[in-house]
């Protein structure tokens, strides 16, 4: 089994392995970048662009982490398009879940939970505690 | 499939198809189908876990979008060294689960325990350094919901509640909303609150002082029951340096005699949460007037609450410093050392930015909500990965049986994934 990496990209598994073996090389250079991009995100995080953009900076170093963690230390890269059907599925519908949350938020009252500039207004109505 | 198997066992004898691994079930074809009936079932595991984290982001997302301001406030009490050390951990974790799965494929038997164990012990490293973290806030009393009740007031000053009791303090002091607080008309202990409007006085001014003649002092209950705290505190100098905590007294000529009192006004910061009908009015967030004590190391204060009586106040002393040991007259305007220490960079830069804006409890709700599932994610995985260093001391994984190493990777590798998300959305706010 020693000659597995060979057959990396083998669509017949029966005869060498059950999957996709990742080379040294490959999971190496995928951790290492992901320890680079750790930094590099604390890094950005001092320096001041503007909260938006700082914020945007984050996401796109943290979305090309997890793409690489997606692609090849989880082999999606290699794996059966299938899997990457099921997972996107699941992004794209915890996706859905925020939008329309979203875009519902603002019907609604904004609750004072802990404010101690401007208190609530006292209630009024039937329901109201008499003083 | 020639290589590396184990010998059949009896019961796997009539199924010469199955050659190699006796852990490959009969119900299915090959070694083949099994590895690929599990991973479908692990990719479906971890769907599934995307939809059940994504209702914490919903949240933590909401409030961002709704109350971004209690964010940037917020993240400063986390440290993101620490933040920055369990993302590296968890990397380099991840890169031993996936040479863990390369080395099973290859029947490299020791490298792959080996990994497993360098993955277990970096799962364990997490969980320390996330106790350190939580350990932390639990003591500050920087945590979620009606817990929130942390060491900071406003400008710069450091007041303690009667909730904290705060690592590397030198004295602690004890605040009684019930007894405490001191009606300024009447000069009567009462229960309940003042407004700014009747003090006269800005909140954010560091330590000011209500006028308000203090007449006794008392210690109930534990040790120093009954005992009355005569001893004032020594005078201290107006706009001393915040961070100095330590050198508040020692740099003083005058050494208090523990346990001491001074008059106290009660910043903003504190509201009781824990009452409904206080939190409806809005009374539990007005800053107060009371008695703060302060103890010496190894006084004994468990225990101990605090009653004052008060005189009629007199006429607010215009910029007047009253002598400390005179005990008698307006007190004036005086600042509020800070008794306690500031322990990360972050919490000093929270001194100046006053108190914390409205919701700030719910930053740490959706802090210790996400991290925290986060957290039995990875000792779950610390579980599962010792299973698998058992079954690998064992040689039970072989190349064509190794399913369990890839889909336990798989899952350490969604617990690394969600981390990278929470990292710069929790420690790295700007």
């Amino acid at each position: 089994m020693s000659n597995a990496d060979s057959h990396a990209h083998d669509d017949h598994h029966d005869d060498h392995g059950l999957s996709h073996v990742a080379s040294a090389k490959t999971l190496l250079a995928t951790g290492g970048t992901l320890l680079v991009l750790t930094i590099v995100t604390v890094l950005a995080t001092k320096i001041d662009f503007g909260a938006n953009i700082n914020l945007a900076i984050a996401m796109v170093i943290a979305v090309t982490k997890a793409t690489l963690v997606i692609l090849f230390f989880m082999h999606l890269r290699y794996d059966k398009l299938f899997h990457t059907v099921v997972f996107t599925s699941a992004v794209l519908a915890a996706a859905l879940f925020v939008g329309f949350t979203l875009m519902d938020t603002s019907q609604y009252q904004q609750t004072n939970i802990w404010n101690n500039q401007s208190p609530p207004l006292a209630p009024v109505g039937p329901h109201a505690p008499t003083g | 499939m020639s290589a590396a198997h184990e010998p059949h066992s009896a019961e796997h004898g009539g199924h010469d198809d199955h050659h190699g691994s006796p852990f490959i079930q009969h119900h299915y074809d090959d070694a083949q189908h099994q590895f690929d009936s599990g991973k479908l079932g692990i990719w479906l595991f971890l769907a599934q876990e995307v939809l059940f984290f994504s209702a914490l982001f919903v949240a933590y997302i909401l409030f961002r979008v709704h109350h971004g301001e209690m964010y940037s406030y917020a993240h400063k009490w986390l440290q993101v060294k620490f933040g920055a050390i369990n993302t590296a951990v968890l990397i380099f974790s991840s890169l031993t689960a996936a040479w863990a799965v390369r080395a099973a494929q290859r029947g490299e038997k020791n490298l792959l325990i080996a990994c497993i164990a360098v993955t277990i012990g970096c799962a364990l490293t997490f969980l320390g350094i996330k106790y350190i973290e939580y350990n932390h806030k639990v003591h500050e009393h920087i945590l979620f919901g009606k817990y929130f009740d942390p060491c900071v007031s406003p400008g710069g000053s450091e007041l303690l509640t009667k909730h904290n009791d705060c690592a590397g303090t030198k004295s602690t002091i004890e605040w009684s909303k019930a007894n405490g607080a001191i009606d300024l008309d009447t000069g009567n202990a009462t229960k309940g609150c003042f407004s700014v409007a009747d003090l006269d006085l800005d909140p954010h001014t560091p330590g000011v002082q209500a006028d308000c003649e203090v007449s006794e002092v008392q210690g109930e209950g534990g040790t120093g029951a009954g005992r009355a705290i005569t001893a004032r505190c020594p005078e201290e100098k107006v706009g001393e340096s915040a961070g100095e905590g330590e050198g508040g007294h020692e740099g003083h000529a005058e050494a208090p005699h523990f346990p001491c009192w001074r008059p106290a006004y009660q910043p903003a910061v504190c509201p009781d949460l824990t009452k409904p009908d206080a939190k409806l009015a809005g009374v539990g967030s007005q800053p107060q007037v009371g008695i703060l004590v302060e103890y010496g190391d190894d006084q004994e204060r468990e225990g101990i609450s605090i009653k004052a009586t008060c005189k009629k106040p007199g006429k607010p002393a215009e910029g007047v410093d009253a002598g400390a040991s005179t005990g008698g007259g307006g007190l004036g305007h005086k600042a509020i050392a800070p008794v306690h220490e500031l322990t990360t960079h972050e919490e000093h830069e929270l001194e100046s930015l006053g108190p914390p804006p409205p919701n700030t409890n719910m930053f740490f709700s959706i802090y210790f909500a996400m991290t925290g599932l986060h957290g039995v994610h990875v000792l779950v995985g610390v579980f599962v990965f010792i299973w698998l260093l058992i079954r690998a001391v064992k040689g039970q994984f072989t190349p064509d049986y190794f399913g369990p190493v890839d889909y336990a990777a798989l899952y350490w590798h969604i617990v690394d994934l969600i981390w990278i998300f929470l990292f710069p959305l929790l420690y790295l706010i700007h």
